[in-house]
């Protein structure tokens, strides 16, 4: 029999006594385990740039916390719009050029083109986006810097850009059943096509049914929806049920519920981002309903009616003019979608090229060129100005900004909760102290029999530090294991709070062993090392088992045998 | 076997006096021997076998065991000597509770030179007819199967000495005999020499060597009931 086995023979038959000592000890670990594992995976969840997909975040000027923290977490209200040219000062010259076809100013321009074409006194075809209704609105709008040529051609910053994905926030869906809401995202479908969440492998969003939602679709118009995992798990939606969003917090006065039918067509499965907490809408259904219009000035609508009123008399010249286009989309199929002078969208997430060396250099010089004021320049073409729009944008790196803040707040609380279940840990561990100190009268009696049959002192000091070792190590693994099934209960609940899921083998993520209390004293390979803190409850326990355990070790150690025998 | 020489122990009181208790000039046992000591209570019975087991050391003299001098080693050695060269049956049997009769047996060889094996621990408890009582605790015992297994355990290294202290007191007159036979037989069939301590003098009277202590040991009876407060000697 070796010592251990001595060991934990003895706790076996202290069994009431040993088992109360695990549990007092089990409760604390659980508790440490729980707190260290939830906070790591959180926070590297939330610290993790690959699991955003994107490296820049443009949005209203503000708070950039505020920004972050209600676009890539969708957790804070956002602040304020920004006008839907500066998604397209980002986009490829393909969608800018499918995107000014919702174009007022661009309607209006061909519309008159094509009019003056029909009245003979331009030539080129019917239909096409040419320059030439550039130098017409320039010759009836002098003051404005009408350049469509050139905004086809070449966005503001599209070659920098490898993704953009604009999205709309404000609107909720609450279940009427358990009086929870979601947040409602209006979002292009590239949200679900063209983000990656995970650069390296190139993992995006998959769907555990169903499918993401088409721009237009002839049997829902464009009014498809999607919802995330935690959705579905938590409200009894299914593809095909239809939901009406809630305009604004549903929680405040001026919340109404919008009468407009979202068809669901897709469920994503879990992906572990603030994404499963969320519905997705489609973004030009969300632009239709009401209250999601933009204004635009007076001026500039009576730039508009100046054309209008010359069309007219054209028209009674004996010249027809199409009116029900007049501010309809020009050769697009479907009903009408709101002109893209009059949309607004909260923030773009935008994924820069990175250059083959693997350098971000997009997400260093592009906020700074943004943070200046250089998008303003992309509303230069319309002559459509907003009325109350937030035009001063502003870029933030989420990832920067959650590391920041991270530094500011959630580091310290971090240190704190872990000196408390330091602490937990510690007054757990006198339990052990105690448990084994009251029975010491009983077993100095064992401890001189076991030494008059040859047991050394060292021996007997051995086998009562292999008890508390056993009795730490087992309570770790019950701590670890209730730990784990705690987080593994609270899932749900820190998923909606969160967006994380966490599955019962989530440990917490590795920390540079430098960053631990004395690592200084560390050998400097022993530094270097990465570890997760989960893992350092292994030893930790065993050195708190030793230092509880000596005090009743020494004790059998100094046990006198012929008195005890006697006993 | 194991020779005595001039053997001297005395315990300190609480006031700082020392109180002499044994005085031994010589004894010695033979090999595979078997010898009964008897001597009123507190005449240093207890002691003397605890001097012999190497459990306390005496303030003089030497202990001599199969040819080893116990007294002029270190503490540790001692009990590196005791878990090899002695076998120690108690009085109350001292078999630890939260073990079983074979863990048990299995404890005692834990603790000696690893010449013994598990194997020989079961064939042990078989031989004192508890081959199937190998898995029961100490309360699931009777008396006389406790004491049965603490003879096993106390042979289980083939010690070439065993001491036994008054391992009859407890029990039953039926049982009585039977332990000391099993005591003496084992013995016998292992070589093993023997010195049994024992208020009966039914017992007694089986053994051919009959030492009275207070024959050999020279402080006498005036000091007899004298307890010893502190452990004078150095352990």
């Amino acid at each position: 029999m070796n010592v251990f086995k001595i060991a934990w023979r003895s706790i076996q038959h202290r069994g009431i006594g040993s088992f109360l000592t695990i549990l007092s000890m089990a409760l604390g670990i659980m508790m440490v385990v729980s707190v260290i594992s939830i906070h790591g995976i959180v926070s590297k969840s939330f610290k993790n740039s690959r699991t955003f997909g994107y490296n820049i975040l443009v949005g209203a000027r503000g708070g950039e916390v505020q920004l972050t923290m209600s676009s890539v977490f969708f957790l804070a209200p956002p602040v304020e719009n920004i006008p839907y040219e500066y998604y397209l000062a980002f986009a490829d010259k393909e969608t800018r050029q499918r995107e000014m076809r919702h174009s007022l100013g661009m309607t209006t321009v061909q519309h008159e083109q094509d009019s003056l074409r029909l009245a003979g006194l331009v030539s080129g075809p019917l239909g096409s986006i040419s320059g030439m209704g550039h130098e017409l609105l320039a010759a009836s709008s002098k003051d404005q810097q009408f350049d469509t040529m050139q905004f086809h051609d070449r966005g503001m910053f599209d070659s920098w850009v490898h993704t953009v994905i604009p999205i709309n926030l404000g609107d909720f869906w609450v279940d009427e059943k358990t009086q929870s809401y979601f947040r409602c995202v209006g979002t292009k479908p590239g949200y679900f096509t063209e983000l990656v969440l995970d650069i390296e492998t190139g993992r995006q969003f998959e769907f555990e049914e169903g499918r993401p939602f088409n721009e237009y679709n002839n049997e829902h118009g464009f009014n498809e929806a999607v919802i995330g995992s935690a959705v579905a798990a938590q409200s009894d939606l299914k593809i095909g049920d239809t939901i009406q969003p809630t305009h604004g917090d549903p929680n405040s006065s001026g919340a109404h519920i919008h009468e407009t039918d979202f068809y669901i067509v897709g469920i994503m499965k879990p992906s572990g981002t603030p994404s499963d907490r969320c519905l997705f809408l489609n973004m030009e259904g969300f632009f239709l309903m009401e209250g999601h219009e933009k204004s635009i000035k007076d001026e500039s609508v009576r730039a508009v009616t100046k054309r209008k009123r010359e069309q007219r008399e054209l028209e009674a010249d004996g010249i027809k003019i199409d009116k029900e286009a007049e501010f309809q989309p020009y050769f697009t199929p479907g009903p009408a979608r709101l002109p893209i002078e009059r949309r607004e969208v909260t923030s773009l997430l935008i994924r820069g090229e990175i250059a083959d060396d693997g350098i971000d250099s997009v997400g260093q010089f592009l906020p700074p060129l943004i943070n200046k004021g250089d998008l303003k320049a992309s509303l230069a073409w319309t002559p459509f100005s907003p009325e109350s729009s937030q035009e001063a944008a502003m870029a933030v790196n989420p990832v920067e900004v959650v590391t920041r803040m991270f530094a500011q707040f959630v580091d310290p609380i971090q240190w704190m909760l872990l000196a408390l279940t330091l602490m937990i840990c510690v007054v757990s561990s006198i339990s052990i102290l105690v448990g084994i100190y009251n029975s010491m009268s009983q077993r100095k009696h064992e401890i001189a029999v076991m030494r008059a049959l040859g047991a050394s002192r060292t021996k007997v000091l051995l086998i009562m530090l292999c008890e508390s070792i056993l009795l730490a190590l087992t309570a770790g693994v019950i701590g670890w294991v209730a730990g784990h099934a705690l987080n593994f209960a609270m899932s749900p609940m820190i998923e909606q709070q969160t967006g994380i899921r966490m599955g019962f083998f989530d440990i917490a993520p590795s920390i540079p062993v430098a960053f631990l209390p004395g690592a200084r004293m560390l050998p400097e390979w022993l530094a270097a090392l990465q570890v997760s803190p989960e893992l350092l409850l292994i030893p930790g326990l065993v050195l708190l088992a030793i230092l509880v355990g000596l005090y009743p070790a020494l004790s059998a150690y100094r046990t006198d045998v012929s008195q005890s025998l006697g006993k | 076997m194991l020779k005595l020489e001039n053997i001297q122990k005395s315990f300190v009181q609480p006031d700082g006096g020392k109180v002499p208790i044994l005085d031994v000039p010589s004894f010695e046992i033979d090999n595979g021997e078997q010898v009964v000591l008897i001597g009123p209570s507190g005449c240093g019975k207890t002691t003397l076998l605890h001097i012999i087991a190497g459990i306390t050391k005496p303030d003089s003299g030497k202990v001599i065991i199969d040819g080893t001098e116990l007294t002029k080693y270190s503490e540790s050695t001692r009990d590196r000597i005791r878990a090899n060269k002695i076998g120690y049956v108690f009085q109350t049997f001292n078999l630890l509770d939260g073990f079983s009769a074979l863990e048990n047996v299995l404890l005692g060889i834990s603790f000696g030179a690893k010449r013994s094996t598990p194997e020989r621990a079961k064939e042990l408890l078989k031989r004192v007819g508890l081959g199937h009582r190998l898995g029961n605790k100490p309360h699931q015992l009777s008396v006389g199967e406790k004491q049965r297994v603490a003879v096993a355990r106390a042979v289980a290294n083939r010690p070439a000495l065993l001491l036994a202290d008054e391992p009859t007191a407890n029990v039953d007159p039926r049982n009585q005999q039977q332990v000391v036979e099993l005591i003496r037989e084992t013995c016998r069939e292992e070589n093993i020499s023997m010195l049994m301590v024992t208020h009966s003098m039914e017992v007694a009277q089986q053994f051919d060597r009959v030492v009275r202590l207070e024959e050999l040991n020279r402080v006498v009876g005036e000091l007899r009931g004298v307890a010893p407060a502190v452990d004078g000697g150095g352990q």
